[in-house]
């Protein structure tokens, strides 16, 4: 079980795009989190004065960022200390399908498992349910830990991809 | 076309999966063209095709097999030589 | 569906079909500027556009110009996605897209770059929903 506190400590990623709550269970090669959804989310912000039930449904994007900071947890954790202060990049996803609509009111919990893992580079599945239902399937999210390089560095990115930095706060 | 008579496995249809998983097209997977050398496959893309075969044709690669994932040719000989194990 | 990303994309070439391969490309171009809300916590001093939202302009992009009879159809998958090159405050990033028919279904094909070079390749998914 990670904490709140946890999440935040082991996540560089800060509001509004912090969407891991709390992770509910903690495998050898699995991890189980859940991310409320609530009318408050600050997307929800530049809504009009009547919003419809469209307008509230969650971004189905963000979803899969969602269930990707989970996976990024599982990742930290078994990758070790060998890459604080590296870089985790998301390289690459494929067959990522959405089911149902998220609306305020709903509790997401994610579900990853990793798949395969080669020295830095780990492939993860799995996907998200609400209240039992899926409501997006992962088919395949590939991982990978980079020397730690900031945008403007003269060394041009390798493959940086989606970047999440590993180093503590 | 090649289908293998043992495994049923069928050459063209890995040159596309492997085309799809790497986003290059058909054409470029020429028997012979390495993977990495010529088609820029990377340690991530890698991994990928690994997990993509092994899903696809229901293996498992040893950590040292992976290795030999670098051609059509090799890759089609190695699955060739899998699949006849376990069939 | 509300959106993460306040760009919208500008149209740089118009949709057309393509002669041979019978697709219905365009082509877009996205400022992302530093007020973009996600930067804040993305990272805090280390910005850097999530790859999601880089998705959500080619998504946006895409849903401008659907080709003649996806009309309603909605996201139903992303099929494939690479990451290539990071996107920063202030890039802006060219988009190339291509809808061909698949099945029943539609794809919506797109090369994302900024000028440092191909930032993502994108493929999504579109399936009408059928009342039945």
């Amino acid at each position: 079980m990670i904490t709140t506190e946890g999440v935040r400590a082991a996540l560089p990623h800060r509001y509004p795009m912090l969407l891991v709550d709390r992770v509910t269970e903690l495998g050898p090669d699995a991890i189980r989190a859940i991310k409320a959804v609530t009318v408050n989310e600050p997307w929800y912000a530049r809504l009009g004065p009547r919003a419809t039930r469209e307008d509230l449904a969650y971004p189905d994007f963000l979803l899969i960022e969602s269930w990707t900071q989970t996976a990024g947890l599982l990742a930290k954790r078994l990758a070790g200390d060998g890459v604080e202060g590296q870089v985790m990049l998301f390289g690459s996803m494929s067959d990522v399908g959405f089911h149902r609509r998220v609306l305020p009111g709903d509790t997401v919990e994610h579900h990853v498992r990793l798949e395969r893992a080669v020295n830095d580079t780990m492939i993860f599945e799995g996907g998200s349910r609400v209240d039992g239902e899926p409501v997006l399937t992962v088919g395949r999210v590939t991982v990978a830990f980079r020397p730690g390089e900031r945008p403007g560095a003269d060394t041009p990115d390798p493959h940086p991809g989606v970047v999440s930095r590993t180093g503590g706060r | 076309m090649t289908i293998d008579a043992v495994t049923g496995l069928d050459r063209e249809e890995l040159r596309e999966l492997l085309a799809e998983t790497i986003d290059a097209d058909v054409a470029e997977i020429r028997d012979g063209a390495d993977f990495v050398e010529s088609l820029g496959v990377d340690s991530l893309m890698a991994l990928e095709v690994v997990v993509v075969l092994e899903r696809r044709y229901g293996i498992k690669f040893a950590e040292t097999e992976m290795r030999s994932v670098r051609t059509l040719e090799s890759t089609y000989d190695l699955l060739c030589q899998k699949l006849r194990e376990c069939s | 569906m509300t959106s993460p990303v306040l760009a919208a994309p500008r149209v740089v070439r118009e949709p057309a079909r393509d002669e041979d391969s019978g697709a219905w490309s365009a082509g877009f171009s996205v400022t992302i500027t530093g007020d973009e809300p996600v930067f804040a916590g993305h990272y805090p001093d280390f910005p850097i556009f999530p790859g999601v939202c880089v998705m959500e302009c080619v998504r946006r992009a895409a849903e401008a110009v659907m080709p003649p009879g996806a009309e309603g159809a909605r996201l139903a998958a992303v099929e494939s996605c690479r990451f290539l090159t990071a996107v920063h405050p202030g890039d802006e990033l060219g988009i190339e897209l291509s809808w061909s028919p698949r099945g029943e279904d539609w794809r919506c094909a797109a090369r994302v770059e900024t000028e440092r070079g191909r930032a993502a390749s994108i493929r999504l998914r579109y399936r009408r929903e059928d009342p039945a």
